[in-house]
């Protein structure tokens, strides 16, 4: 791959958006709020 | 498989269960919406994952061997295997990873009886 791409958000310590409402927390860390696609769980919003 | 797959108490080996999902696990080649995806993508989806994964578990130990599920099947499905060097490194990372979420999902560890891969094909 070429390496001046941009490095991916990790995937790690990505909460589920339940629990992130629950917690009350506006802002998930590695998460790009209003990208995110709720019907493809599991995949980098990032990607396409 | 009906097979019963013994979980040891400790092996260089841990197992990430259902860990990688591809973009395309619904139909082969083709997205949630339908929209069909560029093999490219997919290949690109999987190299991100693995580089992704490579260097959480590289804090936790020397990585072996690490071996991701890609297929579509329904047994073992995105199943993610790490052999580390040492027993140790393998605990060591099965404590961390334990209680953590990836991708807004749990993220399920065991040890894993598997230290020679050419040899792990489940019959």
């Amino acid at each position: 791959r070429s390496p001046s791409k941009s490095k991916r958000i990790s995937g790690f310590d990505m909460a589920p958006p339940t629990s992130a409402l629950l917690s009350g927390a506006t802002d998930v860390a590695g998460q790009v709020p209003g990208t995110t696609n709720p019907s493809i769980p599991g995949m980098f919003s990032n990607m396409f | 498989c009906s097979r019963l797959h013994t979980k040891p108490s400790i092996s260089p080996t841990i197992l990430l269960s259902n860990m990688y999902q591809r973009p395309d696990s619904i139909t082969p080649g083709v997205d949630a919406q339908g929209n069909p995806i560029d093999p490219r993508k997919i290949q690109e989806h999987f190299e991100d994952f693995y580089e992704d994964l490579f260097e959480e578990l590289n804090k936790y130990g020397e990585i072996e061997s690490l071996n991701i599920c890609d297929n579509l099947a329904d047994h073992m499905v995105g199943n993610v295997y790490v052999q580390f060097r040492e027993e140790e490194q393998a605990a060591n990372a099965l404590k961390n990873l334990t209680g953590r979420f990836y991708a807004g999902r749990p993220i399920i560890v065991d040890f894993s009886p598997v230290t020679d891969f050419r040899e792990a094909t489940c019959r």
